[in-house]
């Protein structure tokens, strides 16, 4: 043993002897003098807090404190040793079969560690109630944000760069736009079959037509809303890492954590229980963060590589290729009396539901129950149709439809005041739902607090005091 | 010209999904000093849900929102939770806290009511206390009550409990059903000037008044109320993704228009008194119901100032103008 | 090359290639995450940070052209015993809620009451103009800002 050791100790005397001609030049290192990153540590945090009863209280929000610190820690500001930078190829067209994807030139490339594509996915669909998005497009792409490969590199200007090695070899498919357009029967079908028309629905109370007919006066507009994006301040981020188990951690801007397990169990073909999802503190959602995106891909990509991989969307990523707003297409007739009691509203909605289905279905059966108003209205009929087209992805936009439909029926009830000369407030407070009066769907409405709402939000104006 | 003119638009909004079952898990566990942890699977996506969610655990237990501790969003530790979607983080999240912080006071007060010489459903949890209802003097702390439960009995005070808000299917023909538990109300009234030469709107100022039950924390709902009225003037005046043959062609904020805090005008806002006891402590919730309303108002202001009906969205002010200088056509022509 | 500066009155330096914005260099070569990337070409606001006396978007400037210079980060204001007036009073009044715009309203403000210690609200939002946000509208932002100037001119009467 002793003898064993002493032939080591020589063996690395004699080693470091070598080296020392190799050495670096010592350079004397600059000792810092100030704390760059001084913060307090026990300062209280407002006397609220420390109330009881706790309802009701102004309280400070402990994570305020960290935002104000710019101590909070969004998925970007989070590293990883041999940290890897993924990003995602998007479709040229907005319809196209994908004939060939070729990564080898990007995969040649020093410092790029993985590719991607669509054929590589185990199972290569989700979605919230139908399952017919893609995690990478393969074969058919569907619009202009359609993910189509990825790559992960050892910097974000090397995956930019990679990018733009990868050949794939389109055959555009001809695309529809306009979801009006999309309604007809010869119109380019983004999924195939003979129809864009992928979920509607009906709302039926009473019996519309003929309270058309009795009613004294008929108004009819239609509406059109346009395509916005939530805008989060902070783009979509994900970082996805294997241990030696077999278990991938994601940290992610993922609203939906436990949704997000299930879409990852689905896609990667692995139980649940070697899935862990982080969620942080997220810079904003608004309902675009409430699926997966770009997780299957960056745990595939960490896999091949066995390196952490981390994928940041660009502001344009945020635009073309994460869910938007439904812009909707609403044609209301309502029929009235000369008093301005609301007997019929017969309201048709067409939906611009995109490229994959998302939260069309919640959107619509949201938009189509909230369409006639909160209004006690006897006779209704809601027709309400989502349709395929070959643009962003709809999905779920804070409010679900309601400020679309909103802004029909407001603007109606401002056009039946002024037509028969009724005050605004009061043709609302005329029609307005009370205590037990019944919903659209014949529930009955509890805990209402609409007639209130009209009468101090007018006092609180002054619209009484304004003349128009 | 600059025209004045009001506008008003009411709402309705209803929390938790359509029909579809969405619960919410969640865990309390108090500790031996009377302090307390809870787990829930929601994700704090900025709207203070987390805070909110502490103080509903504090007040089941008696304590004070301080006193708890909230960890969430880890799928390893955190129970399941169907999401900070649908405004239902209020409601169904709340209502699933207090029934598991209810199910670690009654591990307390099963604990405590022999010391106290009482039976357990004669106790309450208040000011850090566990008391005797009617007799408050005659109380044990907190902490005390929890050292006693965990290191005497053996019963460490921790509650796990689901919530899904009761729905009704919806009929396949006539969609009659019961779709949500509860639903909030509002009204926000824009007052605005409009430019008849250059049909710019300028929104002076917008009064809102909201019912989201009773605000477990009303500085955080006046925040929603205050963003959701942002988001709505953009989506009334500003924003819209312009496409060109399936392509965007402004994917960026420098072409993407939405609002600078030049943009807002003074807001007024206000909520309305209402107690829903379906809700934690008669809460509802205030996310998504504050976006609604606003575009209608502001174009039910346009049309007061200057007597045009805008029906596409955005009122840019070239659309605007448009449409005054249509109505001012027709009016000559007629005239 | 290697970049010389100060920031948060310290020396601070880094070698990073020419194309290297300020933003990426204090972020991931001087681990200051403070200062976020919204949008990367200024028109989001969040990457503000002061160099030299001057609000600037760090995405804009490159490191080189912040050789030798004064940098003022979120990570600077507060000290180990006290948060900066304009930390405690955004807290107050919970203006910020995701937080992500956070950083870069606090700087823009900050350089707004270093210049302009009583500011109308007109001022304040006028100020805040670069810096854009989707959660608060901007009303309890406004708020903080004018109660934290108040506190400033007291302070500064007082001593």
């Amino acid at each position: 043993m002793a003898t064993r050791n002493k032939d080591i100790q020589q063996k690395t005397e004699e080693l470091i002897t070598v080296e020392e001609s190799k050495a670096p030049a010592q350079q004397p290192l600059a000792i810092p003098t100030d704390n760059p990153v001084a913060y307090p540590l026990e300062l209280p945090q407002g006397e609220a807090r420390l109330r009881t009863p706790a309802v009701g209280q102004r309280a400070r929000r402990p994570d305020g404190r960290l935002h104000g610190l710019g101590q909070t820690q969004y998925i970007d500001d989070i590293t990883f040793p041999h940290m890897l930078h993924a990003k995602i190829l998007r479709s040229k067209y907005p319809h196209a079969r994908i004939v060939s994807i070729d990564t080898s030139e990007a995969e040649k490339m020093p410092g790029v560690m993985a590719t991607l594509t669509g054929a590589e996915i185990p199972e290569n669909s989700f979605g919230p109630t139908y399952q017919d998005q893609p995690v990478l497009a393969y074969p058919i792409a569907r619009h202009c944000g359609d993910g189509v490969a990825a790559v992960a590199a050892t910097s974000e200007q090397l995956a930019t760069e990679a990018l733009e090695k990868i050949k794939v070899e389109y055959e555009p498919l001809p695309a529809v736009f306009d979801p009006l357009e999309a309604l007809e029967k010869d119109s380019p079908k983004v999924h195939g079959g003979d129809t864009n028309i992928y979920t509607s629905k009906v709302i039926k109370k009473g019996d519309v037509e003929k309270a058309l007919k009795e009613s004294e006066h008929v108004f009819h507009r239609q509406f059109r809303t346009q395509m916005v994006e939530h805008v989060p301040l902070e783009p979509h981020a994900s970082i996805a890492s294997w241990d030696g188990n077999g278990r991938v951690t994601l940290w992610t801007s993922l609203g939906r954590i436990t949704l997000g397990r299930e879409d990852l169990s689905r896609t990667l073909k692995m139980p649940q229980s070697k899935i862990r999802l982080i969620g942080t503190v997220v810079g904003g959602n608004f309902g675009g963060k409430n699926e997966i995106t770009t997780e299957p891909v960056l745990a595939l990509l960490s896999k091949k590589s066995r390196r952490p991989v981390k994928l940041v969307f660009t502001r344009g990523d945020e635009f073309i290729s994460s869910t938007i707003r439904h812009p909707f297409v609403m044609d209301y007739t309502t029929g009235v009396n000369n008093d301005g009691k609301i007997l019929a509203r017969k309201i048709r909605l067409v939906l611009d539901g995109g490229s994959y289905c998302s939260w069309t279905g919640t959107t619509i059966g949201k938009g189509s129950i909230l369409a006639p108003g909160p209004y006690d209205i006897e006779n209704i009929l809601v027709e309400a149709f989502a349709v395929y087209t070959n643009k962003t992805t709809t999905g779920a936009m804070r409010g679900f439809g309601a400020p679309q439909v909103c802004f029909a029926y407001e603007s109606q009830m401002d056009d039946i005041a002024h037509k028969l000369g009724l005050d605004p407030l009061e043709i609302r407070l005329r029609n307005g739902f009370s205590e037990n009066s019944l919903s659209p769907t014949s529930q009955t409405l509890q805990s209402v607090a609409l007639k209130e709402s009209l009468a101090q939000a007018a006092e609180r104006f002054g619209w009484k005091e304004r003349q128009s | 010209m600059k025209k004045r003119g009001r506008g008003m638009a009411c709402m309705w909004y209803p929390i938790g999904f359509t029909v579809a079952a969405n619960p919410s898990a969640a865990t309390v566990k108090v500790n031996t000093d009377g302090t307390a942890t809870l787990l829930t699977g929601t994700v704090e996506t900025g709207q203070g849900a987390l805070t909110v969610l502490g103080q509903i655990a504090a007040e089941t237990l008696g304590l004070a929102t301080d006193d708890v501790h909230v960890v969430s969003g880890d799928t390893d530790v955190t129970p399941m939770d169907t999401g900070a979607i649908a405004s239902r983080t209020t409601y169904v999240t709340g209502n699933a806290i207090v029934r598991a912080a209810e199910k670690a006071r009654e591990i307390l007060f099963e604990s405590t009511a022999p010391l106290l010489n009482v039976k357990p459903d004669q106790l309450e949890a208040r000011d850090r206390q566990i008391q005797v209802l009617g007799f408050p003097s005659k109380s044990i702390s907190i902490a005390d009550a929890v050292q006693h439960s965990e290191s005497i009995v053996g019963n460490p005070a921790i509650g796990s409990a689901t919530y899904n808000p009761p729905t009704v299917e919806m009929d396949p023909e006539t969609g009659q059903g019961k779709p949500f538990n509860t639903y909030v109300y509002a009204t926000q009234i824009a007052d605005v000037e409009v430019d008849d030469e250059t049909g710019e709107v300028e929104i002076l100022k917008i009064v809102a008044v909201h019912d989201c039950g009773t605000p477990i924390n009303p500085m955080l709902v006046e925040g929603q109320i205050q963003g959701g009225i942002s988001m709505g003037v953009g989506f009334a005046l500003q924003e819209e993704i312009l496409f060109e043959e399936g392509r965007q062609i402004n994917p960026n904020l420098t072409n993407y228009i939405m609002p600078t805090s030049l943009d807002m005008p003074e807001l007024d806002v206000g909520l309305v008194d209402n107690y829903d006891p379906t809700g934690p402590f008669g809460a509802k919730g205030a996310g998504e119901p504050t976006a609604v309303p606003t575009a209608a108002a502001i174009m039910n202001a346009i049309h007061d100032a200057v007597g045009v009906r805008i029906t596409t969205l955005p009122a840019t002010a070239e659309r605007v103008l448009g449409a005054i200088m249509e109505k001012q056509q027709l009016e000559q022509a007629a005239g | 090359m290697l970049v010389e500066l100060k920031v948060n009155g310290e020396p601070r330096s880094a070698n990073v290639s020419p194309e290297t914005t300020l933003l990426k260099m204090l972020r991931e070569y001087l681990n200051l995450t403070g200062a976020k990337l919204g949008c990367d070409v200024g028109d989001c606001g969040t990457c503000t940070v002061i160099v030299d006396g001057v609000s600037v978007n760090s995405c804009l400037m490159l490191a080189a052209r912040a050789n030798g210079r004064e940098v003022t980060t979120i990570e600077g204001l507060a000290n180990s015993d006290e948060l900066h007036p304009l930390q405690e009073k955004f807290e107050e009044h919970g203006a910020l809620q995701c937080g992500f715009c956070g950083p870069g309203m606090l700087i823009s403000a900050m350089n707004l009451l270093d210049k302009n210690p009583d500011p109308t609200v007109f001022e304040v939002r006028d100020a805040l103009s670069g810096n854009l946000c989707r959660c608060t509208g901007y009303t309890k932002i406004i708020e903080a800002v004018i109660d934290a100037g108040r506190v400033m001119n007291t302070e500064q009467a007082n001593s």
